[in-house]
């Protein structure tokens, strides 16, 4: 398969993450976005229809790939087997940017395949880089880190997170996927303002946004990825293309999924934005 | 402080049985109290799961329903706990699981059709068969053995379970009944994927009998005999094109001088 642009850098432009139930469609209406994202391991198979699908899709948009099962920050060892698949992933599809979360889920072989947040400490720190450095030797290329909605914090912590991602990239060179959502949620969920959060994130190493919508169930408030990016959300975007400068961005959406249009929509109103930006230098 | 390898044990057991205090004990308070977070944690994650063994087993989930397969779900996280942080493979035991338990012959039996679909959908590629070869097989089929393509299954049950299958698909009108198959029937069928969509078929006990043959290592010449032996009509050369066209063959074997 040839891939036209595959040294195309994502732009800074808005892209839309990849659903199975979408490849059809997208490969006949090639909807306008300027690029896509996926779960890589949902193609760890050896072969078959999920491969053959992303290699046309990845002839028609630049890719990012954005893990989920690598767990960061868990106390075990990576697993040779799940990098060893991403390797041969990245080498085949040459992805623009590679993703992975700030989390663990998985502690002495047991996964619960959950993204769980880590206790801030200077232990973690010293376990996160590591496995980062791991990573990045193996796939030769700096890793995106996401921030994740917590829905708990341990007393253990000493960072704030903003302080931890901050060193985390200090120390390891990688780079930040800035959810902003999830900042938003977490700021709900423990009473924080979230312009102070994103204040402590070096904007020069954020180089991708998520947005996403979020749901209320009793008094929690869900990152469920299951409806269209909140006004709330949109603002705090604003606010952040205008402080950091615009960066690809992607509309996520996993649960209650909607037909394409909704989410190329949504990616439209994004690049609307990213358009529109003034960077504010202060 | 603990350590982290500590807090992470602490959550997991928190998350897989009923142990909350001490993992309570590590935790600020959230929303009023640390056993708050606890619990929407151990609902997220068993959502989690029971998502992929929804999308891993659609049919058998609209046969039992959702409060059922919730159930049967929450039985095999306990059982079966992940350990790969791919979930393809999360539901290999689950039929398996359900032939241990107390429940309907008919419930394995789809969740061992399911389970192949599932296999079969991410199964290693393999280059179709050329012409010239098939030529070569059909003129000497007494040394030839057939080779299957990673993408086939073939499975076999005591009763219809293709016909439960089909009526629980998501095309299926809604309002129609379901007659399950009360009558031992006994049923082979073929998991395949031809032109990248995986396809299931159901076999006339002739052809589920000349094919296991087959998949077992007789070779041609042999299995030609067994459909000769029960229908005197028989064609190879058809018999072997459907097999070519269905890409359930990959490949053969010829004899030990090539």
């Amino acid at each position: 398969m040839n891939f036209a642009g595959v040294q195309t850098p994502i732009p800074a432009s808005a892209g839309i993450g990849l659903r199975s139930s979408h490849f059809r469609e997208i490969i006949e209406d090639k909807p306008p976005v300027a690029w896509m994202e996926t779960h890589p391991e949902n193609y760890f198979g050896e072969g078959g229809v999920p491969l053959r699908f992303l290699e046309q899709i990845r002839s028609l948009y630049p890719l990012s790939f954005h893990g989920v099962g690598l767990s960061l920050g868990s106390s075990d060892p990576l697993d040779p087997v799940h990098l060893k698949k991403l390797k041969a992933l990245i080498d085949r599809f040459e992805p623009a940017f590679v993703s992975e979360h700030l989390a663990w889920s998985s502690v002495s072989g047991r996964f619960l395949n959950e993204l769980l947040p880590l206790p801030y400490t200077p232990e973690s720190l010293t376990q996160v880089c590591s496995k980062i450095d791991e990573i990045q030797n193996a796939l030769k290329r700096p890793l995106l880190i996401e921030n994740i909605t917590r829905y708990l914090t341990w007393r253990a912590s000493t960072l704030s997170e903003g302080e931890f991602m901050a060193e985390v990239v200090q120390r390891t060179g990688c780079r930040i996927l800035l959810d902003i959502n999830n900042v938003y949620v977490n700021a709900l969920n423990h009473r924080f303002d979230p312009l102070d959060y994103l204040k402590t994130i070096p904007a020069s190493a954020v180089q991708e946004i998520h947005l996403a919508g979020f749901d209320r169930f009793g008094t929690w408030v869900i990152d469920t990825h299951g409806q269209r990016v909140h006004q709330e959300v949109w603002e705090l975007y604003r606010w952040v293309i205008d402080h950091f400068g615009p960066r690809p961005t992607l509309i996520e959406w996993d649960t209650n999924l909607p037909p394409l249009h909704v989410l190329v929509e949504e990616a439209e109103k994004a690049g609307k934005l990213l358009g529109e930006n003034h960077v504010v230098t202060s | 402080m603990s350590s982290l390898r500590n807090i992470q044990m602490l959550f997991s057991d928190a998350m897989t049985g009923q142990k909350h205090d001490a993992v309570a004990g590590e935790l600020c308070r959230t929303k009023g109290s640390p056993l708050r977070s606890i619990a929407l944690y151990r609902r997220l994650i068993r959502i989690n799961y029971l998502q992929v063994l929804k999308i891993t087993y659609p049919v058998l989930y609209r046969l039992v329903g959702e409060r059922y397969f919730g159930i049967l779900a929450r039985g095999y996280l306990k059982l079966h706990p992940s350990t790969s942080g791919d979930l393809f493979p999360y539901g290999r035991y689950f039929p398996f699981f359900l032939e241990d338990l107390n429940v309907p012959a008919l419930f394995t039996h789809v969740a061992k059709l399911e389970w192949a679909c599932h296999e079969v959908y991410q199964a290693p590629d393999s280059l179709p068969v050329s012409w010239e070869l098939q030529s070569i097989a059909l003129t000497d089929p007494s040394r030839v053995t057939l080779q299957f393509h990673p993408a086939f299954r073939l499975l076999s049950f005591p009763c219809p379970v293709h016909r439960v299958w089909l009526a629980l698909q998501p095309e299926a009108e809604a309002e129609q009944v379901v007659e399950l198959p009360l009558l031992e029937e006994e049923t082979g069928i073929v998991v395949t994927r031809p032109f990248q969509k995986v396809e299931v078929m159901p076999l006339a006990k002739r052809q589920y009998v000349l094919l296991e043959a087959l998949y077992s290592g007789k070779d041609l010449a042999s299995v030609y005999q067994m459909g000769v032996d029960s229908d005197p009509e028989f064609d190879l050369t058809l018999f072997f094109t459907e097999l070519l066209k269905y890409q359930i063959v990959s490949g053969f074997s010829v004899g030990d001088s090539l």
